[in-house]
């Protein structure tokens, strides 16, 4: 492996860790939607990066559904469906962890995911080592994301952000699995979009508000 | 079954479901949309019982090159999608007719359900007959998106809160699963399979050569992963409430059926690792498992005051039972685990059907509200009655037969500390559900009721699942018995066949 090819690897992997600290570190929506897209036209080219690497066509045809479905079509359909929620639906302004112990906390999710990936026992790739952790580290920092938020359309982009990592993973680990999985993955994605949008507002006009700790109708006591 | 035909089985067995769905969508009209439903649901029956007879004859079938692949554990699994399907088809004629009446949903919503309902049915069925376990992967989470959105169909606070959390929970669950998976297939290709590596049959194979380290891993996010779906403790929290809120006849099928669907998955990979492993070690996840779920649906059904959630807990009481029998292993354990899948997707959806009669006529579910049952609807009452009682394992309905055979293992294979656990809990379950099934069945209602049963096509279907404990209770047909026996072979001895 050259070692411009490996610098373009470490490079599209750290734009991926940035991308993904920018819906940590920050409040709004639109940045959220922002960073996604940051990320999803990035992890595309990863994609298109990881097809050239390996020589499997198939992968290409991944990487154009990724950069159309993710960068366009989510970012749109989300858009969409919260124009007429209100501004304060669309803020965290109050998560369970402030946001600078959020970034502390997710910096020590990144450098644990590059330990975890060393203790799992994978042939030596560069494609692997440089992706893997990172990967995995989207993965941590989405589900940190959608416990630490209280508005359920934060808890929306936790999601998004963990299919990411799940996405990366699984290319990294399997060369594109096969195409009828990854369309049938990127299918349940977008289903799952729609239908959290739809919920979300029904939720924002029933409760009048997205606040999941509003949601506590449901319980044993 | 000579290629051709097994592929035109496969293909008719899933064309069914949607080519029901897609009718729905042209003609919107209820009658027509209701009896386009039950007839697809009625086919599907037929043809699952033609798939099961070949089963029993030839074993396996496989489809599409190696796409397809039914085997007796399988067939086991399509078994119970097929009669829950059907009757819940039939069940919700009159369930969506009433609530249609009184004005709760109208007729676009009468649509969407019926299609919800046809799209549900071919995803479950999928799940069981593919081979490759990325698709079942994917149908799995395709389960999870429809019934959410059955789940939502009413336009209620409840109904959003359970379905809000069902999606991020299940579908944050089902995410480890793919990763377990991934790692599954990473042993392959590593163990130097090139070819269908993401098959099953091609991973129980090359089992014994993968690297125990990353299956122990793998095997862990697939537990988690399906655990959740299955609504395994600690990760149900999910459960009761989409349970609880979805309508009726849905309960019926996410309870009876979907929670065996994810089982399957989780089973399937124990194969796996035992092959790689040997049993101990996914046993042992199995038991613990299996009995924080049975403990936690004993405390919580003890402190419950909603009927259709104490019937939740008590799936996930009865999918614990179904993991502790494979976790015990041996002949005895996964014959009665495999036996109870069966027997719990019988007696479950009898007892929501009930369940949704009486909330119906009573216009609440809250328990201690709902009193003599058997005087204000007496044939449903009788029902509600011995769905429970076969619940509950009293002898002579089916489940007892099952649960003493996943218990006998248990000291079978020396595991006398746990398995006196599992009969502690069971037995605070046994008294606790009696005593509130009793206090609702018998007593004077508070309010002065007119007597009647909701109409036939409420009793029918209450009615089929009923005489189905009855006779499980005392005689397993012979069919039915070589197929649980094969099952359990495969699950046990790791042989494909």
């Amino acid at each position: 492996m050259e070692t411009i090819q490996l610098d373009i690897l470490t490079i599209s992997g750290a734009i991926l860790l940035i991308a993904t600290f920018g819906v940590i570190a920050r409040r709004g929506f639109m940045d959220w939607l922002n960073a996604y897209r940051l990320q999803s036209v990035v992890l595309s080219a990863v994609t298109a990066i990881v097809g050239y690497v390996t020589g499997i066509w198939e992968i290409y045809i991944a990487a154009a559904l990724t950069l159309v479905i993710k960068s366009l079509v989510i970012p749109k359909v989300l858009t969409y469906v919260t124009r007429s929620l209100e501004i304060e639906f669309k803020t965290e302004t109050n998560p369970y962890l402030s946001l600078r112990a959020s970034i502390i906390v997710s910096a020590l999710l990144v450098a644990m995911s590059y330990f975890l990936s060393q203790q799992i026992p994978f042939k030596s790739d560069p494609v692997v080592n440089v992706y893997l952790p990172v990967s995995m580290a989207q993965f941590f920092l989405g589900l940190f994301a959608l416990v630490n938020r209280r508005t359920a359309l934060s808890q929306v982009v936790g999601l998004l952000i963990i299919e990411n990592g799940l996405f990366l993973f699984t290319l990294v680990l399997t060369h594109g699995v096969s195409l009828i999985i990854e369309i049938g993955i990127f299918a349940d994605i977008l289903v799952g979009i729609v239908i959290s949008s739809i919920l979300l507002f029904r939720m924002s006009r029933t409760f009048d508000s997205l606040d999941v700790d509003k949601l506590e109708n449901l319980r044993d006591d | 079954m000579d290629s051709l035909l097994s592929n035109i089985t496969i293909l008719s067995l899933l064309l069914t479901p949607l080519v029901g769905g897609i009718l729905v969508t042209i003609f919107r009209k209820k009658k027509i949309i209701e009896i386009v439903t039950i007839s697809s649901a009625s086919l599907i029956l037929i043809q699952v019982f033609f798939i099961l007879s070949t089963i029993i004859h030839e074993k396996t079938i496989t489809a599409f090159g190696n796409a397809f692949y039914i085997d007796s554990f399988g067939a086991v699994i399509l078994l119970p999608i097929s009669i829950v399907g059907f009757v819940s088809v039939l069940y919700s004629k009159n369930y969506m007719g009433r609530q249609y009446d009184i004005g709760l949903v109208d007729d676009k919503h009468i649509v969407r359900y019926y299609q919800g309902l046809s799209i549900f049915l071919l995803s479950m069925l999928v799940v069981p007959i593919t081979n490759n376990l990325g698709v079942m992967w994917v149908t799995v989470e395709a389960t999870t998106l429809v019934s959410v959105l059955l789940i939502m169909l009413y336009f209620k606070e409840n109904a959003i809160e359970a379905a809000w959390k069902y999606l991020i929970i299940a579908t944050v669950g089902l995410s480890f699963a793919l990763i377990g998976t991934v790692f599954f297939y990473y042993a392959n290709i590593t163990a130097g399979s090139s070819e269908d590596a993401m098959n099953w049959t091609g991973m129980v194979h090359n089992s014994k050569l993968f690297d125990p380290n990353l299956v122990k891993i793998a095997f862990v996010f697939i537990l988690v992963g399906y655990g959740t779906k299955a609504g395994l403790a600690p990760m149900h929290t999910w459960l009761p409430d989409a349970h609880s809120e979805a309508p009726t006849p849905v309960s019926a099928l996410l309870s009876g059926v979907l929670l065996n669907c994810a089982l399957y998955g989780i089973i399937r990979f124990h194969i796996v690792s035992s092959g790689t492993l040997g049993h101990a070690f996914s046993d042992q996840l199995l038991i613990i498992l299996a009995v924080v779920s049975i403990g936690i649906a004993a405390a919580s059904i003890y402190f419950q005051k909603d009927m259709k959630r104490m019937l939740a807990y008590s799936s996930v009481e009865h999918m614990g039972l179904v993991s502790l029998g494979i976790g015990f292993g041996g002949m005895f354990g996964i014959y009665g685990a495999i036996l109870q899948i069966i027997n719990h997707a019988i007696a479950k959806p009898l007892m929501f059907f009930a369940s949704g009669t009486v909330s119906q006529k009573y216009e609440t579910k809250v328990m201690s509200k709902i009193k003599g049952i058997i005087k204000v609807m007496p044939v449903t009452g009788a029902l509600f009655l011995i769905g429970g009682f076969a619940l509950v394992g009293m002898p002579p309905f089916n489940i007892f037969l099952s649960e003493f055979l996943v218990l006998s293992s248990g000291f079978q294979s020396g595991q006398f500390l746990v398995t006196m656990i599992v009969i502690a809990f069971l037995v605070i379950t046994f008294a606790v559900f009696l005593r509130h099934l009793i206090k609702m069945v018998f007593g004077n209602p508070v309010v002065e009721m007119k007597q009647d049963d909701m109409g036939k096509l409420a009793v029918i279907p209450m009615a089929i699942l009923a005489s189905l404990v009855i006779i499980f209770g005392f005689y397993i047909p012979d069919q039915l018995q070589t197929l649980v026996h094969n099952a359990s072979n495969i699950i046990n001895g790791g042989s494909i066949i």
